[in-house]
């Protein structure tokens, strides 16, 4: 492949999707209303500021959840062949959920379940 | 895949334990044992760098995406001693009180990113590479910004955590280039189909900046100053030595195995980041009043040395490398450690305040004294050996230009090294910081450093093991 290729791609692609949203801004239909400006809060209007403060516990509980989350990744595929792997893959499945236990130990202690 | 087979991952795997043992001994003990834990974590990593010193197999694993090479256990071995001092030197810093809530997460955060730092030195293909260099680095953030209640540390830490995304970034697009054209990551499979043309140097110049960040090479060095002198100073140390260290000779083994096709462009390359690193590392070093942000420029202008055997691409090269990481981690540790226990005693980290140091503390004088001079490169001491390695590691190649270069460079460097000597030794002062007895930790760490420093110049040994392994990458 050669330079000049490379320069070709790089237009092609600022060309396109430029043109993709320049397009669209200019041949779509506009409709503008107050809803419209609202953020999407499941249709009921929204009330008061919308740029509140999070407590920052729903972070800590976020994370939290996403480590139990991703297990599921790691620990469904091994279940399904769980007979095949034999007894390493259950020695090694044992150590992952030790670390995991250990993580949330370590959460509980620091009192990140405690709501404040 | 037998256990058997991973004890080829025995350095991760013994850090890994002695980080799990860490967090479990955070867990169950009560507040008022929980001192005992920065004990048993110097005795736990002591053991783990005593460990890593026995003799290992080698081989690879899981498919060629984890190899073990006897190089890899030295630069293993010479980051555990290194991160061993700097565990050493921050237990004072440590004890203090605004630390006694979280410092456990100091030792656990810190194992993390040698780990990481570790399965990227034996990686064997992209995805192996990138998934240590992460996890080396985003721990790495939460430690710059481990004073989160000040505000330069937490800035430093969200400066770095920006930089590095943004970096990782342009170095994914770099290897996603690579994927696309070749079909492959794995380093083995793609030396030989490498060819030069446009979209390869494109990805390699993609590949090169990202690494660069990561290093502070100079166009893309603006972030080191502030997060360097925004971080707590252990933190400061390790991010200098460590991390840099293991950055520059994972990118020396990339560019030697998966570029070396392409090495007329990269070596061009290297040329002028060597050069502009240097020289500009050099001539801010010279202007700087705080001690943190003169290291900072100072180990700019250090990683512009490295790049000296980075080009030319040989055995001589890669030994210079490895055995001037050895070195450097001495001695920069060296003034780290004196800068630290000044920092924790007198709060004053300016050069104007180390006036008349050595009639008040004679003995941080003479160490600080030895550990510039070996960053300078003054003879009787290691940095001379090393940066003569390096520079003759450039020359064996041709470039003798560079080389010259580098001996100016080097001669602008000692003038501002040479300030702080003159700071401490001659110049009057009317209130010069007060005399200070030192814990046991803290002269053990100081100590390690100026044993390394004298043994590691004259040990004709450690270069010649180096040098045996390094060709068998």
């Amino acid at each position: 492949m050669s330079g000049e290729f490379l320069i070709l791609f790089f237009i092609v692609a600022v060309v396109l999707v430029g043109g993709a949203i320049i397009f669209s801004n200019y041949a779509a239909p506009t409709s503008e209303n107050a809803v419209k400006h609202d953020p999407y809060e499941c249709g009921i209007p929204t009330k008061g500021l919308t740029w509140l403060q999070f407590n920052v516990g729903y972070y800590l509980f976020a994370i939290i959840f996403l480590v139990f989350d991703v297990e599921i990744v790691f620990v469904f595929p091994w279940a399904v062949v769980m007979k095949d792997l034999g007894m390493s893959a259950f020695i090694e499945i044992v150590i992952f959920f030790f670390v995991l236990v250990l993580g949330l130990m370590y959460a509980w202690k620091k009192k990140a379940l405690v709501w404040e | 895949m037998n256990l058997n087979s991973f004890l080829l991952m025995r350095h991760e795997i013994v850090l890994i334990a002695v980080a799990l043992i860490i967090l479990i001994a955070e867990i169950f003990t009560s507040e008022q044992n929980k001192g005992r834990i920065r004990g048993l974590a110097i005795i736990l990593f002591a053991l783990n760098t005593i460990i890593g010193f026995f003799p290992a197999t080698t081989g690879t694993l899981f498919g060629g995406m984890f190899t073990t090479i006897p190089l890899h256990i030295v630069v293993k071995n010479i980051l555990n001693i290194g991160t061993l001092i700097v565990l050493i030197q921050s237990n004072a810093w440590l004890k203090t009180e605004e630390n006694s809530d979280k410092f456990p997460e100091f030792y656990v955060l810190l194992i993390s990113t040698l780990v990481g730092m570790f399965y990227m030195i034996s990686a064997g293909d992209f995805l192996m590479f990138y998934l240590g260099l992460e996890l080396a680095t985003i721990p790495l953030a939460a430690l710059v910004a481990y004073d989160r209640f000040r505000s330069q540390s937490a800035e430093g830490g969200i400066k770095l955590i920006l930089s590095s995304a943004f970096s990782s970034g342009i170095m994914l697009y770099g290897i996603s280039m690579i994927y696309g054209m070749y079909g492959s990551i794995y380093f083995d499979m793609l030396s030989p189909a490498m060819a030069m043309n446009s979209l390869t140097i494109l990805a390699f110049i993609f590949f090169f900046a990202g690494m660069a960040f990561k290093i502070s090479l100079v166009p893309f060095h603006l972030w080191a100053a502030d997060v360097y002198e925004g971080a707590p100073v252990n933190i400061t140390s390790y991010l200098s030595v460590i991390s840099k260290g293991a950055a520059v000779f994972i990118l020396t083994v990339i560019l030697f195995k998966v570029f070396p096709t392409i090495s007329d462009l990269w070596q061009k390359v290297v040329w002028v980041i060597a050069v502009m690193t240097m020289t500009i590392g050099n001539l801010f070093a010279i202007r700087q009043q705080n001690l943190k942000r003169f290291i900072a420029f100072s180990s700019i202008s250090q990683a512009g040395f490295f790049l000296l055997g980075v080009i030319g691409g040989n055995e001589m090269g890669m030994t210079a490398i490895v055995y001037y990481m050895l070195v450097y981690i001495f001695s920069n540790l060296g003034v780290f450690g004196v800068i630290a226990i000044i920092s924790n005693k007198s709060g004053k980290e300016n050069m104007d305040d180390y006036n008349g140091l050595y009639h008040t503390n004679p003995m941080l004088s003479l160490t600080m004294m030895l550990a510039l001079f070996s960053l300078a490169g003054i003879p009787p001491v290691a940095g001379f050996f090393g940066k003569f390695f390096l520079f003759t590691a450039a020359a064996q190649k041709g470039f003798y230009i560079l080389v010259l270069i580098a001996t100016i460079n080097t001669i602008i460097s000692l003038y501002y090294y040479l300030l702080i000597v003159k700071a401490m030794f001659i110049n009057k002062s009317e209130n010069p910081i007060p005399y200070f007895k030192s814990d046991f930790y803290t002269k053990l760490g100081l100590g390690i450093c100026i044993a390394g420093l004298v043994i590691v110049g004259f040990a004709s040994g450690i270069w010649e093991t180096i040098s045996k392994l390094a060709f068998g990458m």
